[in-house]
């Protein structure tokens, strides 16, 4: 089975890789501050310190602490996250994941859905009007900070039109907990529950709304690099001998552009969305923040800001996991596009 | 030369190329005529603007590239009437050319390597044009009774009520089938599909590619170079097509592929009764295979007629320089003559005749007058001023 010994070997060499970046960002996080703050505030009288310090196994030497670190790893242990009151790192991932993840999906679908169609119709509309268009809203993508956008968003669809008494936007959460105060999560995430669990469309229709400001800013940066990388690819292949040959075949402009150049126009973008989708864990944690969605990223900023070293960890070596499992999605997917490529 | 044995005729062909650096006046007015069944070879000096011909023919200039006049008349006979239809290409519309191309007149392009598309199989893309250009009812229909024929005999002599009310089932299909074949419907879209890939693989079987059936499920990278050359002549004739243009089909293959592609070429044209242009600068391959030949320079025709009074009667003299300079077994000679001078820029090219600056017999009047191609003996056309004398039959 040439497919599942490609998969296992990907998965081996992705060890190395997901070691790798525990092991730099555990002996970073040890290094900016004493560990021990995590435990203490500022009613923590000073002589209770040292014997904080001594049961939490600072004393030790750092490599012994790293070792202490990797076998709790290895036993399901990721440890406690200190601003989330002492709750394990992995129960508040568990809780937390659905709606970063969910966000992610929505932004991706997003991202794809327009960047694909608008780099076919910019590259086959070349210096034409739309293709202009699309070229500065896809740089814009690119160029404006996403906190920077995500706040002007906010700022001209909730905040204005609300002031305004017109229909707006919700400017944060999840869903509207006020009106659907009997609401309990079930998957976590909330387009399933509101349909399947809690059998209620206007919890569903709540829910999308919430959905659209958070995952149009955070799809935007993707969509734009999607269409960018769409354009150029589509705008290559269509200079290739084997265009000229559908055409020489008398194919009609249409079949030639989305039978024989757009499968080949996708093969390299494909690649980019795969990054692309590790980049939204990063965007996630401004889009979060600022749209108050109770997600990953969410929890990660809080936690740098009060020196949660176990969060930190924790949520950097997930999104390694995250970005590695994309990488392999693409490269599977790449294969049924292009059979050059053989797996194995 | 009478018009109705004709199938392809070009008239003063313009092509230009809008380029940063000016215009490049790729062609200045070619003439081409090609005769039901002949061979035409095309040849000239790289650059001359062989393959700009062929592509202009079918109208695939890409920009910024542009035809900018002339008549590319295409005589398709009528199958109803019976006649043959002028048909001048230059003036179709955009979507008739779609039934042109690769139908009434296809292209196997220079350099083989690049144009297969990397991720469609060999079988696919043949079957793509055949279903594209061809009906397929009936091939489709006899198809489908064929596998019901098969499944029959597969339940032969097998006993039990289950398989004889199959075998009834199978038969009642198969007879509501066979009453079809006097005017098959539409057929449906999978056993057309099986009907083109039917067709793929004879016609690889066909230009005699080795192990036909498993190249069709095989992708262009893992062919040879002389396999993808035989799988793109094999879709350029899969629709029978009236001409059938060769862009240095086998320049990029070794020469022992070179002499096979090219008898299967000339088999072919027996076989399919094809029309042939082959685009050469190989004054051997000219001499082998082709029965008339026109001779191109700098974006011009200069001559053009049959093979053998090509080569023992050349009456332009580029023609007359270009077969001085090709080497010969039995002459031993320190140096090959040459034409002196270079290929003109075509952004700036000579007034009048193009040759005129490296051309011995060159006046006045070919500084500023363009020669027109002329019938000078019976034919023999040549576009000079001054054409070299007639040395009157075989040397
Ligand atoms: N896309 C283009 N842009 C600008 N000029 C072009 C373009 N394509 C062809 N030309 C010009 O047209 C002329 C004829 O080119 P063409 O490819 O027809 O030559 P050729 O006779 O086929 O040569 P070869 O024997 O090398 O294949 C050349 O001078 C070339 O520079
Ligand atoms: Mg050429």
């Amino acid at each position: 089975m040439r497919l599942r010994d490609f998969i296992i070997r990907r998965i081996l060499l992705a060890i190395p890789v997901v070691f790798g970046v525990l092991t730099i960002t555990w002996f970073l996080s040890h290094m900016v501050g004493d560990p021990v703050v995590m435990y203490i505030n500022t009613n923590t009288p000073a002589s209770a310190i040292p014997g904080i310090i001594r049961s939490h196994g600072l004393d030790q030497p750092p490599h012994i602490q790293y070792f202490i670190y990797l076998n709790n790893l290895f036993h399901g242990d990721w440890g406690e996250s200190t601003s989330m009151s002492f709750r394990p790192v992995t129960e508040v991932i568990a809780q937390r994941f659905p709606a970063t993840i969910e966000l992610a999906l929505v932004a991706m679908v997003f991202a794809v859905l327009l960047g694909i169609p608008l780099g076919i119709i910019s590259a086959t509309r070349k210096d034409q009007m739309i293709d202009h268009f699309t070229r500065i809203f896809s740089l814009a993508g690119v160029s404006m900070p996403i906190f920077w956008f995500a706040i002007m968003l906010k700022y001209v669809l909730y905040y204005q039109l609300a002031i305004m008494g017109l229909p707006h936007l919700p400017g944060g959460y999840r869903y509207d907990s006020n009106r659907f105060y009997w609401f309990q999560y079930t998957t976590g995430f909330i387009l399933i529950d509101s349909l399947v669990y809690a059998h209620s469309i206007p919890l569903f229709v709540d829910a999308l709304t919430h959905l659209v400001m958070p995952g149009f800013c955070l799809g935007y940066l993707t969509m734009a690099i999607i269409t960018r990388m769409m354009r150029s690819s589509m705008l290559e292949v269509l200079r290739e001998d084997y265009i000229t040959l559908a055409r020489a075949k008398g194919l009609s402009e249409k079949v030639v552009i989305y039978r024989h150049a757009l499968r080949n126009a996708l093969i390299p973008t494909v690649t980019v969305i795969g990054l692309a989708f590790g980049g939204l864990m990063t965007g996630a944690v401004l889009t979060e923040t600022i749209f108050q969605w109770h997600g990953l990223g969410q929890w990660a900023v809080s936690a740098i800001l009060s020196a949660d070293l176990a969060a930190i960890n924790g949520f950097t070596l997930l999104v390694a996991l995250i970005f590695v499992t994309a990488n392999l999605i693409v490269d599977l997917v790449y294969g049924t596009l292009d059979p050059r490529i053989r797996f194995g | 030369m009478s018009d109705d044995e004709l199938v392809l005729k070009v008239e003063d062909l313009v092509t230009n190329f809008y380029t940063y650096e000016g215009v490049v006046k790729a062609l200045d007015g070619v003439n081409l005529f090609l005769r039901k069944g002949d061979t035409m070879g095309l040849v000239g000096e790289t650059g001359c603007g062989k393959s700009v011909t062929a592509r202009s023919i079918l109208r695939l200039v890409e920009p910024p590239g542009r035809i900018e006049g002339g008549r590319i008349l295409l005589y398709v006979p009528n199958e109803e009437s019976g006649n043959v239809e002028e048909v001048d290409l230059l003036k179709l519309s955009e979507e008739d050319m779609l039934h042109v191309r690769g139908r009434l007149v296809s292209i196997v392009f220079q350099d083989p390597a690049t144009f297969p598309n990397p991720v469609f199989t060999i079988g696919d893309q043949i079957a793509e044009v055949v279903m594209l250009h061809q009906d397929l009812r009936k091939e489709a229909l006899e198809i489908r009774i064929e596998e019901l024929r098969n499944a029959l005999d597969k339940l032969e002599g097998k006993g039990g009520l289950v398989s004889s009310t199959r075998r009834e089932k199978i038969r009642e299909r198969l007879a509501h089938y066979e009453s079809q074949l006097d005017d098959p419907p539409e057929p449906d879209p999978k056993y057309k599909k099986k009907a083109a890939l039917k067709i793929a693989e004879d016609m690889l079987r066909l230009v005699k590619m080795p192990a036909p059936d498993k190249v069709m499920m095989q992708y262009p990278h893992e062919l040879s170079g002389g396999m993808r050359q035989r799988a793109l002549i094999a879709m350029a004739l899969a629709c029978n097509p009236l001409i059938l243009i060769c862009d240095e089909a086998t320049t990029a293959l070794d020469v022992t592929v070179q002499a096979q592609v090219l008898n299967l070429l000339n088999e072919l044209k027996k076989e399919v009764g094809t029309s042939i242009i082959i685009i050469t600068h190989d004054m051997g391959v000219v001499a082998e295979t082709c029965s008339w030949v026109t001779v191109m320079y700098a974006g011009t025709t200069v001559e053009s007629c049959a093979t053998e009074e090509l080569f023992y009667n050349p009456r332009h003299p580029y023609t007359a320089g270009l077969l001085t300079a090709v080497p010969k077994l039995h002459e031993n000679r320190e140096r090959l003559p040459q034409i002196r001078g270079s290929v003109p820029n075509l952004i700036t090219p000579p007034p009048g005749c193009r040759f005129h600056p490296r051309c011995d017999y060159a006046t006045g009047i070919c500084e500023t007058e363009k020669p027109h191609l002329k019938e000078i003996s019976p034919g023999h056309w040549v576009a000079c001023h001054h054409p070299l004398p007639d040395k009157g039959g075989k040397r």
